[in-house]
């Protein structure tokens, strides 16, 4: 009898302990709830998917490890208005799929207010439909993107990433302006590579129309480059376009010194990535290319506080493009942020982004947006390789329109 | 002329790495019966040990050794741990072990080296001029170490004991453990022979791409063209095939099209196989039904 009623308090002790910690965890989540509704939480949750494994990580760990930085050294600061910022970054490994069970959890149980320099074209689109038009939450400065995505603007999303096209365009002005009359574009033979290179014939015509622009289309991830190059000796251009990644650029660079090109050599940004002259060497001197931000070697205060923040909170990460692109993503957040009076809601931070007309993280080009406008920029950075490292080459650059 | 003459080098530089490969694959699969998709993960592992050896001021060619060494070793406990346990005649299933263990190998190396492409040091550098073509020295260097170590393995097969033991377990392994050969320790050299074998291969691709987790990819995919076009179970045709790969891949690329250079290859690979499906160098085998 004794040892029953022994076992029924202990039960009963149990189950009061479990009650207790059931009605707190629930008013805890009630109150988070509660508070991300409203936006009167003392942080700002924003979340992110970015490729931190895979194939793609290359990119993804950069890109992270650069708003990592800014965010921590924005939180020891006092964080945006007195609210620190709590970037949750999930890895999506580059696959749509993931990404949209991502953007459930980042939003259904983190309660983010906006998706914050995510990763990835194809991959948000698939999370479009649940994350802008269900859940109205915004998704801001993501790296990657499309001209289909701002014409016509889409409610809550709005971009810092001057198109691939843009920057075709830039580098084909670059290459005429340098005297270039006859021009060859060697470009991945994916439809995604072949779209950026048809953009560089309209505008190379349009700064001087006796230019000559002619394409090669080599095969994706193709590491020989000696036919290539055999090709394009023959065709005697004044100037080489490289829409190519970054290994690829490499190679091609490494077997044009082997059989003596010396044609002037342009790039786009994913040429224009510290992998290019760790892999080509020597072969990248005199690399010309167009960039997203200011060379992470600058002497400007701006990247010099890039670089300090780097070596302070993420010590193993290198401070190049892909970290400083990420950086000036939140850098760019946290200054349209900053405008918004009172609750920082999703809609609060659509409303500010649409308000922004003139946004400078100082590494990045100035962003206008607008109600009709929603990509900041069309302009790039000029940068060149010398000594074996990419330096910037004059201010930042906007290319002639598109047609 | 001269353009011809370095499209071909660098063709039969190409196609002398894809043939050190199938071959690899071609001596284990003939021993052992599995397909060892895991080859070039391992063999990658291989390379990023040598390099970051070179890092700490060990020279190249000490770092190419320790990479065969590292391959081999990890093959070889690859096979003990993992593809004994499944017995003799478990084809798929140590097929999808093999991809399995391919794509862990890659996740590893990833993890410990990271995604960020590393530059392979050249074994030697600079061109050699031959009738006006500039031709770079490390694929004549290739081609001249993979003629030798192609030449040594031909050796061993048809020349020594171990070769005609090799070749006896091949045959039939039961056969051969009845007149008393051991077969486990024959599958090990083979093994040990074949992963070497493709490391070599490994270490000559490496200066001309990005040392990254999944660079083998490519020149697997070829390896395994070549060796199917050469008849999978024929050294020779593994040799051959994979050559005609690498020449016709840059010959197609120079005079057909530089993005329809796979498909040339891969065409002429099924029309082969249309005519021949043994391949080049195969043998036909029956089954009595």
């Amino acid at each position: 009898m004794l040892r029953r009623t022994s076992r029924f308090r202990r039960t009963a002790g149990a189950v009061a302990v479990l009650a207790a910690v059931a009605l707190t965890a629930g008013a805890c989540a009630g109150q988070d709830s509660a508070e991300a509704g409203s936006g009167q939480q003392s942080s700002i949750r924003i979340g992110a998917w970015i490729p931190l494994t895979g194939a793609v990580a290359a990119y993804g760990v950069p890109q992270k490890a650069g708003a990592d930085a800014y965010f921590k050294m924005l939180n020891a600061q006092g964080g945006i208005n007195g609210r620190k910022v709590d970037w949750t970054v999930k890895d999506n490994a580059f696959d749509p799929q993931q990404t949209v069970q991502i953007a459930r959890q980042l939003i259904g149980q983190d309660k983010v207010v906006a998706i914050v320099n995510a990763n990835g074209t194809a991959q948000a689109e698939a999370a479009f439909p649940f994350v802008l038009t269900q859940s109205k939450v915004p998704i801001v400065d993501e790296q990657g993107g499309s001209e289909s995505w701002y014409r016509p603007p889409r409610p809550g999303l709005f971009g810092t990433q001057t198109l691939y096209e843009d920057q075709a365009a830039a580098v084909a002005a670059w290459a005429v302006q340098d005297g270039a009359k006859k021009i060859l574009v060697v470009h991945s033979d994916p439809a995604a590579f072949v779209n950026v290179a048809k953009q560089v014939e309209p505008v190379a015509k349009k700064v001087d129309p006796s230019v000559v622009v002619d394409r090669l289309a080599v095969k994706f991830q193709t590491t020989d480059y000696t036919p290539v190059v055999s090709k394009v000796k023959a065709e005697k251009p004044d100037a080489v376009i490289l829409i190519l990644t970054s290994p690829e650029a490499a190679a091609y660079l490494k077997e044009a010194r082997l059989q003596g090109l010396a044609q002037a050599t342009y790039g786009y940004a994913p040429v224009a990535a510290e992998s290019t002259i760790a892999l080509a060497k020597n072969a990248a001197e005199g690399l010309k290319a167009v960039q997203l931000v200011k060379a992470p070697s600058d002497a400007e205060p701006a990247v010099q506080e890039f670089r300090t923040a780097m070596a302070k909170y993420e010590p193993g990460q290198d401070a190049g493009f892909l970290a400083l692109w990420g950086w000036s993503n939140a850098k760019v957040f946290a200054q349209i942020v900053k405008t918004i009076k009172g609750p920082v809601t999703s809609a609060a931070i659509t409303e500010a982004y649409e308000k922004a007309t003139a946004v400078d993280p100082g590494v990045s080009p100035v962003m206008r947006f607008g109600a009709n406008d929603h990509l900041g920029t069309r302009s790039v950075q000029r940068v060149v390789v010398k000594k074996g490292v990419w330096v910037s080459s004059g201010d930042f650059y906007t290319p002639p329109a598109r047609d | 002329m001269s353009q011809f003459l370095l499209v071909l080098v660098s063709g039969v530089a190409g196609g002398a790495v894809y043939g050190l490969i199938g071959l690899g694959l071609v001596i284990i699969y003939r021993a052992t019966d599995v397909v060892n998709f895991a080859m070039a993960s391992l063999a990658t592992l291989g390379l990023y040990v040598a390099v970051s050896l070179r890092d700490r001021g060990v020279a190249t060619v000490l770092g190419v050794l320790a990479a065969i060494t590292i391959t081999v070793v990890a093959g070889l406990l690859v096979r003990e741990t993992v593809i004994r346990p499944l017995g003799q005649g478990q084809l798929f299933s140590a097929l999808v072990l093999t991809m399995g263990v391919s794509l862990v190998a890659e996740s590893a190396a990833g993890s410990i080296w990271g995604d960020q492409p590393k530059a392979f040091p050249s074994l030697v550098e600079g061109t050699v001029r031959w009738s006006g073509a500039a031709l770079p020295a490390q694929s004549l260097l290739t081609i001249a170490v993979a003629a030798v170590a192609m030449a040594l393995v031909g050796y061993l097969f048809g020349r020594t004991t171990l070769g005609s033991a090799m070749r006896a377990v091949a045959e039939s392994a039961d056969t051969a453990r009845v007149v008393g050969l051991g077969a486990q320790r024959l599958a090990r050299i083979a093994w040990a022979l074949g992963l070497g074998l493709a490391a070599l291969g490994a270490c000559l691709y490496a200066p001309r791409a990005g040392l990254v987790p999944t660079m083998l990819s490519a020149p697997l995919f070829r390896a395994f063209a070549g060796i199917f076009l050469g008849g999978l179970t024929s050294m020779y045709g593994a040799v051959i095939g994979g050559l005609t790969v690498g020449v016709l891949d840059n010959l197609a690329a120079n005079y057909v099209s530089a993005s329809l250079r796979d498909t040339f290859v891969f065409s002429f690979t099924v029309l082969v196989l249309l005519v021949r499906p043994q391949g080049m160098f195969g043998t036909r085998t029956f089954q009595r039904v």
